[in-house]
């Protein structure tokens, strides 16, 4: 596209000029033909005077009297102010246009020193922030804004960074067993259950990259929006009973109460598999870190839009300031506790995708009675009955 | 049984290969597309199992070929892509069922056995090994005179384990087929492995051989000796 596209600086000032030009114009020519009106005007009113001094003169038949009075001075003044008009005219405005482009450039200059300071922010230097001499004025606010999206970006830029070495950290730790391994196991003859002993448990390691890897593909899959949903109306409270019935073996494993309490139909419109499984991490998240004898309370329950399961368990709760981050990818509170019991620290993450990607929001707060609630909370879906 | 593998990985065709002849099936295997469509347009077997990604032609083109031609050897697809599009192609163009990269072998024979034994009578009511004895009909299970007192779940578990005799069984098979679920994840790998237990405590019970045994790593087996 090479279309002439001037600069802002050169349109403002062009324009400028222009308006400028035209209420000159204007102006010159009401301001002309008034003066001209006037010096005529003024004109008659001498030759009146002249008239009514003529009539005082003594009447002689012989004479005949005759009043007359130049123009020619008139036009004369006329036509200077016409010179002084056209010349003036395009004077003041290129002299005002050239001021114009002066003070464009004083105004304009501020956006250049954004523009240069913003070339300097690259993916490496994403904490730089924008300097605004006067954040109250226009400028101000654009670097306000700029600043606010450098943060957002700075922010996405750090998890992203700390997913990667995460995830990076994850794949060596069964890689680099599997290695010691067979290593160790190769140094020397070995009893055929010795060999079977090791080759087993390279394959646990292998289920257990098997396992993150598509872990992480789905955790991507998510992200890019690739995931195609088929949503159905179900009772929040059904999908809760279901999933309780199928996780119960692990509660009666550990004496744990698993109740669910849902009185009433509580619909929402949601992918039922993929909130299935978000529902399935949240209630063995509770099985897992409660201890043995506990009670885990699993609450359905709405408000006109809302649809809400909270899953409220005795276990040691959330300290506040690790709320947000319990969600994050591979964040463990403890880590050696949770890898024993075989997560990949995903499963939470897991769950969080799979609410927001039903409209919902997923969140973690302190139990009235020690321990932690997980609320899992969805746009209430119309009582209807679903056609079969 | 005749069975041709086209794949063309070496390792993954040279044990997938293996484990089909150690379950005594005759197997042919080609390493390329172009070979693969020549083997099963001029050969006649029980079952092939077809790598998607090849050089030469395409899994897809072979399996396409063959049904024009009105070939209807069951066909396994195997696939690296873990994409519901591949697998809606896959079936779509007439696949008789579909694995993922990475797969368990035990998984692949299972299916393998499954799709022969296809279009015959196959449902055997009664179940047995050893001196157990499942009732399907009446769901009842026996070991020797003891009646055991199984749960629904349990006696599911037994029956898909008894069906799978002297077969491996991987957890994947389980979730999947015994707990219906769509996909393995690691609660259901713990809810299987507390529920083997208590349904070995039961029919393993003091005294009787063991028939409930683990591989580790790989799953579960039910069969008389050790193994």
């Amino acid at each position: 596209m090479t279309r002439f596209a001037p600069s802002i600086r050169l349109r403002l000032t062009g324009w400028y000029s222009l308006v400028l030009f035209l209420m000159l114009v204007v102006y010159a020519s009401a301001t002309y033909f008034a003066v001209r009106h006037e010096f005529f005007e003024q004109l008659e009113d001498d030759m009146h005077e002249d008239f009514e001094a003529a009539r005082g003169l003594p009447a002689d038949a012989r004479y005949q009297t005759r009043i007359a009075r130049s123009e020619d001075k008139i036009r004369e003044q006329m036509s200077e102010i016409l010179v002084v008009l056209v010349v003036g005219l395009p004077l003041v405005v290129a002299l005002a246009g050239a001021g114009g482009y002066v003070l464009a450039r004083r105004a304009l200059m501020p956006i250049d020193h954004l523009a240069t300071e913003a070339r300097r922010i690259t993916a490496e230097r994403l904490h730089d922030r924008l300097s605004a001499t006067n954040p109250d004025d226009e400028i101000g606010r654009l670097t306000a804004v700029i600043n606010d999206t450098l943060a957002r970006l700075d922010s996405s830029f750090a998890q992203l960074r700390r997913f990667t070495a995460d995830a990076s950290h994850e794949l060596r730790t069964p890689l680099a067993a599997l290695r010691g391994l067979g290593e160790t196991t190769l140094r020397q003859t070995r009893t055929p259950d010795e060999y079977k002993d090791a080759i087993g448990s390279m394959l646990e390691e292998v289920d257990r990259l098997t396992h993150l890897v598509d872990t992480l593909l789905r955790l991507s899959y998510g992200d890019a929006g690739t995931v195609r949903l088929s949503p159905q109306t179900i009772d929040l409270g059904d999908l809760a009973r279901d999933v309780a019935s199928s996780l119960a073996i692990l509660a009666e494993e550990r004496n744990q109460s698993l109740d669910v309490e849902a009185s009433e139909p509580i619909k929402a419109t949601v992918d039922r598999l993929v909130l299935r499984e978000a529902v399935t991490n949240v209630i063995d998240n509770a099985i897992k870190y409660s201890p043995n004898g506990s009670r885990i309370r699993i609450q359905v329950h709405g408000t006109r839009d809302r649809a809400v399961l909270e899953v409220a368990d005795e276990g040691t709760g959330v300290a506040p300031e690790l709320r947000d981050r319990i969600f994050d990818r591979f964040f463990r509170i403890d880590e050696g506790r949770s890898r024993q019991s075989g997560g990949t620290g995903l499963g939470l993450s897991i769950a969080k995708w799979a609410v927001e990607v039903n409209g919902g929001r997923v969140s973690v707060e302190g139990g009235t009675a020690g321990g932690s609630v997980f609320r899992i909370d969805l746009p209430r879906a119309a009582w209807k009955e679903e056609p079969v | 049984m005749r069975l041709l593998v086209v794949e063309d990985e070496p390792k993954i065709a040279r044990i997938v290969a293996e484990a089909l002849r150690s379950d005594h099936y005759d197997v042919a295997v080609v390493g390329n597309g172009e070979d693969g469509f020549f083997r099963v347009s001029a050969e006649v077997f029980d079952l092939v199992v077809l790598d998607v990604m090849l050089p030469g032609r395409s899994g897809f083109e072979i399996l396409q070929a063959l049904r024009q031609q009105h070939v209807h050897t069951p066909v396994l697809i195997l696939t690296a892509r873990d994409s519901v599009d591949d697998r809606v192609v896959g079936l779509d163009l007439g696949a008789d069922d579909y694995l993922v990269k990475p797969f368990a072998i035990p998984e692949l024979l299972a299916r393998i056995r499954a799709l022969l034994r296809r279009g015959r009578p196959s449902d055997v009511l009664r179940l047995k090994a050893a001196d157990l004895e499942l009732d399907v009909v009446a769901r009842r299970a026996m070991r020797g005179q003891r009646p055991l007192d199984l749960t629904v779940r349990e006696f599911d578990l037994l029956e898909y384990l008894l069906r799978h005799q002297g077969h491996l069984v991987s957890r994947e098979m389980l979730a999947h087929d015994v707990w219906k679920e769509p996909r393995r994840a690691t609660p259901i790998d713990n809810v299987i492995d507390v529920q083997m237990t208590r349904l070995r405590r039961k029919v393993d019970a003091a005294g009787a051989p063991r028939l409930i045994h683990t591989v580790r790593g790989v799953g579960f087996v039910l069969r008389e000796d050790e193994p």
